[in-house]
């Protein structure tokens, strides 16, 4: 295994690790990838609509992410990665359930994701409105109706992903 | 043991989109169909998920695949759900790469940034309406969400320390008061 790949692995654990939820990981992932320029946004969006179209936790858009930057061993990479950090809830449970019950911990645990919540609203944003680009007014009205029908829960995320690209292919082609 | 692995592959391979889709298929399994678990242990592991790190599914698949049947449990439960359905989502990976650089799919990509830019956004304003709590404090945590997203947005500064610093305030200022859901965050 290459030394590149193993640095990769440790960022994907690490963003894993630090992340709550199969979407927390993204703004860390873009700020250590894409803003390092190992990956692309456009890569990321790629990865992010797969997850949604493909079965399993839509967690797995990472394993796509790793396939689109380091092929086979890429998607291997962070599939272990993405899978080994919520495994802690194993020996957490049994050793530490009390503690994991208490009033700091349920504090710690809304604290993260409230800061998580943040850094997506700021992380979605950005890829509706990506830096030094000027967004069409119909991918704005497309974001903001995405972030609605998502919020309401009442559309199949694949359905969003499917008539965004059918919108691109309509209006930008 | 086989029986579990051929629950969670099922699992994996069918059901589409994740979080609740997965959720819903796990719980029809495993509890309606299969009797394996019960539906108070379901809800408890659920609500334990809640507190791991990472992909709370794979939480779930580890904790239910422990009580189900040990450690071997786990392993059987998280490769069963993940592996499958990691091929697929590989497959589909290098399906579109076969077709990225046509124009059709660059017109395609234009419309799906600012989709999935947008269901971003909308999951994290479901995780905000499920972890805020009610009257005042509800004013203090929506606070730090438009503070975590201001820092991410104006300043260099990493979210890596922007998590942090949401984990330690929260732990000495955010316990008290009960959420607006009683699970929390969802995905």
């Amino acid at each position: 295994m290459s030394s590149d790949l193993i640095a990769l692995f440790v960022v994907f654990l690490k963003d894993s690790a630090l992340a709550l939820g199969g979407l927390g990981s993204l703004p860390l992932l873009r700020q250590d990838l894409v803003a390092t320029g190992l990956a692309t946004d456009a890569q990321l969006v790629q990865a992010l609509a797969i997850g949604r179209l493909s079965t399993g936790p839509n967690g797995l858009w990472v394993v796509s992410l790793g396939y689109q930057m380091a092929g086979g061993l890429g998607a291997v990479m962070a599939l272990v990665a993405s899978s080994l950090p919520p495994l802690v809830i194993l020996p957490a449970t049994a050793v530490a359930r009390r503690w994991l019950l208490s009033v700091p911990f349920a504090g710690l645990i809304r604290g993260t994701a409230l800061a998580t919540a943040g850094l997506l609203c700021a992380t979605g944003i950005s890829l509706i409105v990506p830096n030094g680009e000027a967004p069409s007014g119909w991918q704005i009205v497309t974001g903001i109706a995405a972030a609605g029908v998502t919020y309401q829960g009442r559309l199949h995320p694949a359905v969003v992903v499917i008539a965004g690209a059918l919108l691109g292919v309509l209006l930008a082609a | 043991m086989r029986e579990l692995a051929k629950i969670f592959i099922a699992v994996g391979t069918q059901s589409v989109g994740g979080g609740t889709a997965t959720l819903f298929l796990l719980r029809r399994f495993l509890v309606e169909r299969k009797r394996l678990i019960s539906e108070r242990d379901f809800t408890e592991a659920w609500a334990l998920c809640q507190l791991s790190p990472g992909i709370h599914l794979v939480a779930l698949a580890g904790l239910l695949g422990q009580r189900i049947a040990g450690w071997r449990g786990v392993i059987v439960a998280v490769s069963g759900m993940m592996v499958p359905a990691a091929l697929i989502t590989v497959a589909m990976t290098a399906a579109y790469g076969l077709i990225a650089d046509q124009p059709v799919a660059n017109a395609a990509l234009k419309g799906m940034a600012p989709a999935t830019g947008g269901m971003t956004l909308g999951l994290a304003l479901v995780l905000v309406r499920d972890a805020r709590r009610h009257g005042w404090r509800a004013g203090v945590d929506i606070a730090v969400v438009i503070i975590a997203s201001a820092v991410l947005l104006i300043t260099t500064l990493s979210s890596i320390a922007v998590i942090v610093s949401g984990a330690a305030i929260g732990a000495l200022f955010l316990g008290r008061g009960r959420p607006t859901t009683p699970e929390g965050a969802t995905e």
